[in-house]
C-alpha cells in the first residue's frame, strides 16, 4: 500500500526546505554586505543566480562521475532532510537516526569531491585534497560532541531528543553541554564552508576548488544541494542543541539565529591554512569536547 | 568588420526565454580576469562606495561558473591566447564588455608592436566603453547598458562567436600562427 499522504509531505517538506535554503544563502550574502557596509544583493538573489545556471545553453561533461557527482551530494543531503524533525514533521525515522543524519550531512562533501576528482583540473585536485583532510580532521570534535549530547539525553532518537529537551529545558542550559554547543559551533563553521574553515573551495586561493570544473546545469544542482544542505544542518542544530520546535516559525527563528553566529564569525575571520585547520580542530574543540564527555559521564 | 561576416537572425522565442532572459541579467557573474591598469578599476566596483552586488554581479575565478567577461585595459598578444582560451572555456550566454580605449582601437599604445589593436577582430564584444580609465560609473553605465541589451535579446556575442567561428579563428591564426594552441601549451616543456 502505498502511502499518499507520506509522499506528499515528503515533496512538500523538499520543496519548502530548497526555497528556505535559497533564502538562508540570500541571507548571508546580504548580511555579509551589510556587514561590509555595502547594500548587497536582494534576498532572493541565489534563485536568480540558479535559475541562470539553469538557463545555459552549453554544459561540460567529463564523464559519467562528474555528471554523477551532483546528483548523489543532492541525494545524500534530501536524505538527510527527511530524517531530521521539520517542527512536527517527522517523516522517516529509526532506532538511531542521529547518526545516520550525522553522517548523510557528510556524505554530500563526499558527491562533491567525486564529481570534482574526475573532472581532470589541478585545482580540483587540490581542493578534493583540502576537503578530505577538512572532514577527517571535523570528525573528531564533531563525534565528542555528539557523544556528549547522546551519553547527557540517553537516546539515539532525534524525536526523543526534541521530546526530551521540551521536559528539562534546551541541551544549551546544561553547562556540560554547553561546551559540547560550542564545539558543535566551530565544527558547524567547516560543514556549512564557512569563512575560517573554507579551505574547500578557497575562491581566489585556488580558484573555485573542487567545483572550478562545474558550470551550467552542474552548478545549479550545486547550489540547490547546497540550499538543501544548509536547511538540514541549521535544523539539526536547532534540533540538537535549541530544543526543536512545534511549529514551522519557530524552527525559522531558530535556524536564522544559528545562521547569524556563523555568518558574524564568517565575516570577521580571515581563513585558515589547511595545516593550521587540522591542527586546531585537533588541539582546542577537541579537549573541550573530551570535557564535555567526561563532565556529562559524572553528572 | 569584413564583408564576409555572416548575418544571422534571433531565433530563440520559447516559452520560458523571457523568464531566463530576466535571470540573466540580474545575475552576471564577471570571470575575474584582470588585464593591464583597469585590475585596478575592478576592486572599487564591488567595495562600499560603488557595489556592483546589488546588481547580482559577483567577481568569481573560475571561467565555467561565469557570465561577464571584462576586458580591462590593453591586450597584447600574449594575454589574448590567454583571453580566448577563457572565453571559450565559458558556457554559453556570455558576454564581453571591453572596458577603456585600448581593447577598442589600441588607445595609447597605437604605435606598439605588441599591443592588439582591434580586439573585436578575434573575440565578439558586446559593449565598449570609452575612456582611460573610465570612472566606476561608466563602467556601471555600460554594465546597464549590457543589461539592457540581454533583456531585448540584442547581447549575442557568443551567437556571432558561434556562427562566424571560422573568421574569428582566421584572424587568431593570422596574429599567432597555426596550431597556437598546441605550441602555447608545449612551450614550456623544454624549460622544465
Amino acid at each position: 500500500m502505498f502511502d499518499w499522504k507520506l509522499a506528499l509531505e515528503a515533496i512538500g517538506m523538499i520543496i519548502y526546505a530548497t526555497f528556505m535554503g535559497f533564502i538562508f544563502m540570500g541571507i548571508e550574502r546580504k548580511a555579509m554586505a551589510r556587514i561590509q557596509r555595502r547594500v548587497g544583493p536582494p534576498i532572493y538573489q541565489p534563485l536568480i543566480d540558479t535559475l541562470k545556471l539553469l538557463g545555459k545553453k552549453e554544459s561540460i561533461s567529463h564523464g559519467f562521475i562528474y555528471d554523477f557527482g551532483p546528483v548523489f551530494a543532492l541525494g545524500a543531503s534530501i536524505a538527510a532532510l527527511l530524517f531530521i524533525p521539520i517542527a512536527n514533521f517527522q517523516l522517516f525515522s529509526s532506532n538511531a537516526d542521529l547518526i545516520v543524519v550525522a553522517y548523510l550531512l557528510e556524505v554530500p562533501m563526499l558527491g562533491i569531491m567525486l564529481g570534482a576528482m574526475s573532472s581532470g583540473n589541478p585545482y580540483s585536485a587540490v581542493g578534493v585534497q583540502r576537503g578530505l583532510l577538512t572532514m577527517v580532521a571535523m570528525q573528531l570534535p564533531y563525534g565528542l560532541a555528539l557523544i556528549a549530547l547522546i551519553q547527557h539525553w540517553g537516546t539515539f532518537k532525534l524525536s526523543n531528543i526534541v521530546a526530551l529537551q521540551q521536559i528539562h529545558g534546551w541541551s544549551i542550559t546544561v553547562p556540560a553541554l554547553f561546551l559540547a554547543f560550542i564545539v558543535f559551533d566551530i565544527v558547524f563553521q567547516a560543514m556549512l564552508g564557512l569563512e575560517p574553515f573554507d579551505v574547500i573551495a578557497a575562491p581566489a586561493e585556488i580558484s573555485m576548488g573542487p567545483m572550478v570544473e562545474y558550470g551550467g546545469k552542474h552548478a545549479a544542482l550545486l547550489f540547490t544541494q547546497h540550499a538543501v544542505q544548509l536547511f538540514a544542518e541549521t535544523a539539526f542544530f536547532a534540533v540538537l542543541f535549541l530544543g526543536g520546535a512545534s511549529n514551522l516559525l519557530e524552527l525559522l527563528v531558530k535556524q536564522i539565529a544559528v545562521l547569524f553566529i556563523a555568518i558574524f564569525v564568517a565575516s570577521i575571520y580571515p581563513r585558515f591554512t589547511i595545516d593550521q585547520a587540522a591542527k586546531f580542530f585537533w588541539k582546542w574543540p577537541t579537549i573541550l569536547g573530551i570535557i564535555a564527555v567526561i563532565l556529562t559521564m559524572g553528572w | 568588420m569584413g564583408e564576409d561576416f555572416i548575418s544571422y537572425e534571433l531565433k530563440e522565442f520559447k516559452l520560458f526565454e523571457p523568464l531566463f532572459r530576466w535571470a540573466r541579467k540580474k545575475s552576471l557573474w564577471i570571470v575575474a580576469f584582470c588585464t593591464g591598469c583597469g585590475g585596478i578599476e575592478m576592486p572599487p566596483l564591488f567595495n562600499a562606495r560603488y557595489d556592483l552586488e546589488r546588481f547580482g554581479m559577483m567577481p568569481n575565478p573560475a571561467p565555467r561558473m561565469a557570465d561577464l567577461f571584462l576586458i580591462t585595459g590593453y591586450v597584447t598578444p600574449k594575454t589574448l591566447k590567454r583571453i580566448i582560451i577563457t572565453y571559450e572555456m565559458m558556457p554559453d550566454p556570455k558576454y564581453i564588455l571591453a572596458h577603456g580605449s585600448c581593447p577598442i582601437n589600441g588607445g595609447v599604445y597605437w604605435d606598439s608592436y605588441n599591443v592588439v589593436k582591434q580586439l573585436d577582430k578575434y573575440i565578439p564584444i558586446d559593449v565598449a566603453i570609452a575612456g582611460c580609465m573610465p570612472r566606476p560609473e561608466a563602467v556601471m553605465d555600460g554594465i546597464q547598458e549590457i543589461m539592457r541589451k540581454i533583456e531585448s535579446g540584442e547581447a549575442d556575442g557568443w551567437k556571432r562567436y558561434r556562427e562566424n567561428y571560422e573568421w574569428y579563428r582566421k584572424n587568431q591564426d593570422e596574429l599567432f600562427g597555426e596550431g597556437w594552441r598546441e605550441k602555447d601549451a608545449k612551450r614550456w616543456l623544454a624549460w622544465l
